[in-house]
């Protein structure tokens, strides 16, 4: 019976890091830039989702849309702006821009609000759901079922609008798609912003369920650099079954070996997928 | 003419001059000055714990300061501290804290952040005979060097786990089942092995044992474990965000117990502001809080004034790192004074010798230089407020047990 509650845990953990990394995904997936921000921008969703809730009464999950586009306009002005210069270089080059830029934000944001640890206590949380044996804590089930809404209408998105076309196909082919009159550097600095869009949203989320700290924008992107192996770059079901294998292999590594070897275990099959299967779990060879 | 320009010249030698002589007059004016030095991580991971100490170590000087100084010897002494930040690198930590010895002429130094730092700059202090005081560090391995320059003013981890085992099973023999989750580190390892040692020796019984890894951002697995043992006691060992993440879990998770104990975070007052409901009842420990009520012969002169002083400076209260650090400067002041001198060897007898009642507890160090007058209180958050169970002396309610 005990292996039910693990499960649930599990698939809980796994679609919360699905919402951790589709972002990432995408971004590192079509314009090749690994997106060092990445973290951080899930805490700035987190800060916006709170500040919402302590002064305007606002609930996370409302905070959702505000946060998102907030990180939506700081990601479209930061691509255009800046990465955008150097997109085309080796991946080391837009890796340390981003890195540098992170160190800006993180930052800027530890003078801003400080390292001390917040977090949104709601006035009335769902409490926790009983299925026999099995407990469902309310609040990160709904932050669950909210992440992977957000991830099937990115997915939508993608598949059925032109600008999602657009994306895909600069995904694929950067030159074929500027000869068939897409304007890539306008879709780069889209696609970076849907990023931070994802992230922002990611953070708003999570506001309920984690400490809010500049300290944590480092845990998140150590999850979503591997739910985005796991699973394949640039691909969003890869990032969705990543993630939620990744929660699985957690949850269940932690009850039979001990929490503290459920990370190794983790990158330990990591390390055996990359021989195994280098693209990841659903994602394609050539779009690395 | 040459009588005008010969006098100008005069004049004007007799200015170099008396420059000169203020200027060489300088090191005898350095002299009325105590230099301190504190390398600190004031960037970086261990930052807000830096930044903490900081504020210890300034209300200190500037209280010294306003209060004309440290006499010693018939001499009235000006506190300087030097500060540097390490970023959170131990290795530059030791390096800082030779350059303040050797550069700066710092004549005392306050440790780094941390057992680690600590016991790796205390080499250092001990190399060049420079009395080091350090406010975070508890872990037995700095005490056992038998060096002489080290004393720190947090007890050992054995006094944050055996006054609660006993406090406990004294007040409810139904406590029986106990089980325990530790981060992966070194002083949060450290004192949860120690309580487990503890609560053996009261014969009670550990169900289970967990250990997490630093950064763990899920406790389900752990929680669900522990829930399957039935326990009557719930430990938990880490920092204030792991504790946050670790007590929601748990209520998410449908684990309860009589006893929750959770080290070291309830004591700052972050942890009942944001954990809210959830907080109440929570046990703890710390080595010193600003409800125990001390009076001293240091510059603070009592608890109270001290958190008067805090609430001015700072506003709100001082967590036991703060406070901690500021007493590093009461006594260190106290020893200045009682050896009638500021030269290191000597001031290094009088804290060695100290036994003294001060705003922070009574301060009397063991060989090792570890203190060992201290009764760190056990606590209880009541309606958001730490409550003292433990020592009598101080105690301002009693233990109260979540239901069942």
């Amino acid at each position: 019976m005990i292996y039910l509650q693990i499960a649930a845990n599990g698939l809980v953990l796994g679609g919360l890091y699905a919402c951790i990394s589709v972002g990432f995904s995408l971004v590192w997936g079509v314009l090749n830039v690994i997106n060092i921000l990445h973290g951080t921008f899930i805490v700035l969703g987190s800060y916006v989702a709170y500040f919402g809730y302590a002064h305007a009464g606002i609930h996370p999950f409302f905070s959702i849309v505000i946060a998102g586009l907030v990180l939506y306009a700081l990601g479209y002005v930061l691509q255009a702006g800046i990465i955008n210069r150097v997109v085309t270089a080796p991946v080391l080059i837009t890796l340390t821009l981003t890195f540098g830029l992170d160190l800006v934000l993180n930052n800027a944001m530890l003078v801003a609000f400080t390292a001390d640890y917040r977090a949104v206590t709601l006035a009335n949380p769902l409490g926790s759901i009983e299925i026999g044996p099995v407990f469902l804590p309310g609040d990160r089930v709904a932050a669950m079922a909210l992440a992977l809404l957000l991830t099937v209408l990115l997915y939508r998105l993608l598949r059925d609008s032109s600008i999602g076309r657009a994306i895909v196909a600069v995904r694929m082919d950067r030159e074929a798609a500027t000869l068939m009159g897409v304007d890539v550097k306008h879709i780069n600095a889209v696609t970076f912003a849907i990023g931070a869009f994802m992230a922002g949203a990611a953070g708003a989320l999570l506001s309920i369920i984690f400490p809010i700290s500049p300290l944590n924008s480092q845990v998140f992107l150590g999850k979503a650099f591997v739910v985005c192996v796991l699973g394949g770059l640039g691909s969003v079901p890869g990032a969705m079954v990543g993630g939620l294998v990744l929660g699985i292999i957690e949850s269940f590594g932690s009850y039979w070996f001990g929490p503290e070897h459920a990370v190794t275990l983790s990158f330990g099959l990591l390390l055996v997928l990359l021989f195994v299967r280098p693209s990841g779990l659903l994602g394609r060879r050539g779009y690395e | 003419m040459l009588t005008t320009k010969l006098s100008c010249r005069i004049a004007s030698v007799v200015v170099a001059i008396g420059v000169a002589s203020v200027v060489a007059g300088g090191p005898a004016f350095a002299q009325d000055v105590i230099k301190v030095g504190a390398p600190l991580p004031l960037t970086g991971a261990v930052s807000p714990e830096g930044l903490k100490q900081k504020r210890g170590y300034d209300i200190w000087a500037e209280a010294a300061n306003a209060k004309g100084g440290i006499k010693a010897g018939g001499k009235t002494y000006r506190v300087e501290i030097v500060y540097t930040d390490y970023a959170s690198n131990t290795p530059r930590a030791v390096q800082s804290a030779e350059r303040m010895i050797t550069e700066d002429k710092v004549q005392f130094l306050f440790a780094p952040f941390g057992s680690g730092a600590t016991k790796a700059a205390s080499a250092i202090s001990e190399k060049y005979g420079i009395p080091m005081l350090a406010p975070s560090a508890s872990s037995a391995e700095i005490f056992n060097q038998n060096f002489k320059f080290i004393f720190s003013t947090l007890t050992g981890n054995e006094t944050v786990s055996v006054p609660i085992a006993k406090l406990v099973t004294a007040k409810n023999k139904d406590i029986k089942r106990v089980a325990i989750l530790a981060r992966n580190d070194l002083f949060p390892l450290a004192v949860a092995q120690e309580f487990e040692k503890a609560v053996k020796a009261q014969g009670l019984e550990v169900v289970t044992s967990e250990r997490y890894a630093i950064g763990t951002m899920d406790h389900s697995a752990a929680i669900t474990q522990m829930r399957a043992a039935r326990p009557d006691w719930v430990y938990a060992s880490g920092y204030i965000n792991d504790l946050m993440l670790i007590r929601r879990q748990m209520n998410d998770l449908g684990l309860k117990a009589q006893v929750i104990t959770l080290i070291a975070g309830p004591a700052y007052q972050e942890f009942a502001k944001t954990v809210g409901p959830l907080a109440e009842n929570i046990t703890t420990m710390s080595w010193w809080h600003p409800a125990v009520r001390y009076k001293g012969k240091d510059i603070f002169g009592s608890t109270e004034a001290f958190n008067a002083a805090w609430e001015k400076k700072y506003g709100g209260e001082a967590d036991y790192i703060e406070a901690g650090s500021a007493a590093c400067g009461a006594i260190l002041q106290m020893a200045i004074e009682a050896a009638g001198s500021v030269e290191p060897a000597k001031v290094r007898d009088a804290i060695a010798a100290i036994d003294a009642e001060t705003f922070y507890g009574r301060v009397k160090f063991a060989p090792g230089g570890q203190i060992n007058s201290l009764q760190p209180p056990v606590l209880q958050l009541v309606g958001g407020k730490p409550v003292v169970l433990w020592p009598d002396a101080i105690k301002s309610g009693e233990l109260r047990f979540l239901p069942k």
